[in-house]
């Protein structure tokens, strides 16, 4: 990790040409970050890294649900669905966490989440690949990744300039420290609306290369957009993603003409609900 | 009182379990009520916004449904808000009204398991969370292998497809 990190930072400097690179304009900095093609090959060891911090955090404020075989299941969909992207090799891990809250989280590197809350609330494995596949295609965009690195309030680019200076073992503790608290912080206050609706066009073409029919997503979306908005259970969906209703309409639109023949592909209700139904019957 | 309010929502949460088999939905704007799921079907009645319909079923982007008049037809999902006019809809599908349903049988007469069963994830919650690494090893023990993932969907039929990405309103991908 630490080799990795100097040569990323390495990679920075030398783009911007200047060693004595400390009082670069921040965006400048971030301006060649972006243009700098090996930095998303440089830093996947650093992404692993965050991802499992930021796991590490989401599961600390509610649990895995404690059912092997339902965790089982999610994860084969799931590789299922990730085998069919530009990534299929990463370490891939799926989870069902136990709130009651709806909402689903991916963390770089692999890592995806789903809420007892809107998993329940689906009717067939369809509508669950159509979710899973959203928050995989944030995973391949890096979605979470570029928003850390690009937000300089959190003063992290800073962090990783100093870290050419100093690069001991407690600079990188501190760095990793910022990067876990700004990355806590995106998952409350959500991503640009833009990443969402990427991973939702991304996420419908996913859950059809798998073999689903891609409308699992739009009918998930049209089923949350029938929920009382002042449901609690909400609160932090609503709060980081546009709005239901909006995201069906723009995806219908980028749909139709396209993936329509597709659309007799498997639901799949009867493993979801021999599955989903079995664990819903025992309340655990 | 407590328990009163706790009784009315166990109540009323078995009652939805009954409207799930009919599911309703109210149409957004004045729509054409198709013969079949294709936009070039046969158009057959039109039906004017914020009208009650009940939902048969989806197909694809399509929703079968049946007016309050006679017959049925089609219309696009977009145009359809599910639970209808009826406010406050707890949007309980799927199967949400069985995991209720444990969770009342769990809880007995007192209904307490009721609000233990509550676990929220706010802002706050996240941000004061102490971190789980444990949690995130265990997930080690779920993964699934590609050959699983391969047998899984085989399974249940699924066939890969060659499908690009789809292009945003503005080209991008």
């Amino acid at each position: 990790m630490m080799a990795r990190l100097s040569l990323l930072l390495g990679v920075l400097l030398l783009s911007s040409g200047s060693v004595q690179a400390f009082n670069l304009d921040l965006n400048k900095l971030l301006e060649v970050g972006k243009k700098t093609t090996d930095l998303k090959e440089v830093d996947e060891k650093g992404e692993a890294e965050i991802g499992s911090a930021s796991a590490a955090q989401l599961l600390g404020a509610a649990p895995l649900v404690q059912n092997e075989k339902l965790q089982g299941y999610v994860n084969q969909v799931g590789l299922w669905l990730a085998m069919q992207t530009e990534r299929p090799d990463l370490p891939w891990r799926f989870g069902v966490m136990d709130s009651d809250s709806v909402n689903a989280f991916a963390t770089p590197g692999g890592y995806v989440f789903i809420t007892r809350g809107l998993l329940l609330r689906m009717r067939n494995e369809a509508e669950l690949a159509g979710v899973l596949a959203h928050e995989i295609a944030h995973v391949l965009k890096r979605h979470h990744l570029v928003a850390i690195q690009k937000n300089a309030k959190t003063g992290l680019a800073t962090d990783l300039m100093s870290m050419a200076v100093d690069n001991s073992s407690s600079q990188y503790g501190e760095w990793k420290k910022k990067a876990l608290s700004a990355s806590t912080e995106l998952y409350a206050r959500g991503l640009d609306k833009g990443d969402e609706f990427e991973a939702d066009r991304l996420g419908v073409v996913i859950a059809a290369r798998a073999g689903y029919d891609p409308y699992g997503l739009p009918s998930v979306l049209q089923a949350l957009d029938s929920i009382n908005p002042q449901d609690s259970n909400l609160a932090l969906m609503f709060k980081t993603h546009p709005s239901s209703r909006q995201r069906l309409d723009l995806l219908d639109a980028a749909m139709t003409g396209n993936l329509e023949r597709y659309a007799s592909q498997p639901m799949v209700a009867d493993r979801f609900e021999k599955v989903v139904g079995d664990y819903a019957r025992r309340g655990k | 009182m407590k328990n009163l309010s706790l009784l009315l929502t166990i109540f009323l949460s078995s009652m939805s379990i009954a409207s799930i088999a009919a599911e309703t939905g109210q149409i957004l704007v004045n729509t054409d009520l198709k013969s079949e799921p294709f936009a070039d079907a046969k158009t057959l009645a039109s039906l004017p916004g914020n009208s009650a319909v009940d939902v048969l079923k989806r197909q694809g982007g399509w929703m079968q449904v049946k007016p309050a008049g006679n017959g049925q037809g089609w219309v696009k999902m977009t145009a359809i808000k599910l639970g209808g006019a009826a406010a406050g809809t707890k949007g309980d599908s799927g199967m949400t009204s069985l995991w209720n349903t444990a969770m009342q049988g769990r809880s007995g007469n007192t209904g307490v398991t009721v609000a233990t069963g509550v676990r929220g994830l706010s802002p706050e919650d996240m941000k004061n969370a102490t971190p789980s690494p444990d949690a995130v090893k265990k997930l080690d023990n779920y993964a699934a292998t590609k050959s699983q993932a391969e047998s899984a969907a085989k399974s249940a039929k699924l066939s890969k497809q060659n499908i690009d990405y789809l292009a945003d309103a503005g080209g991008k991908k």
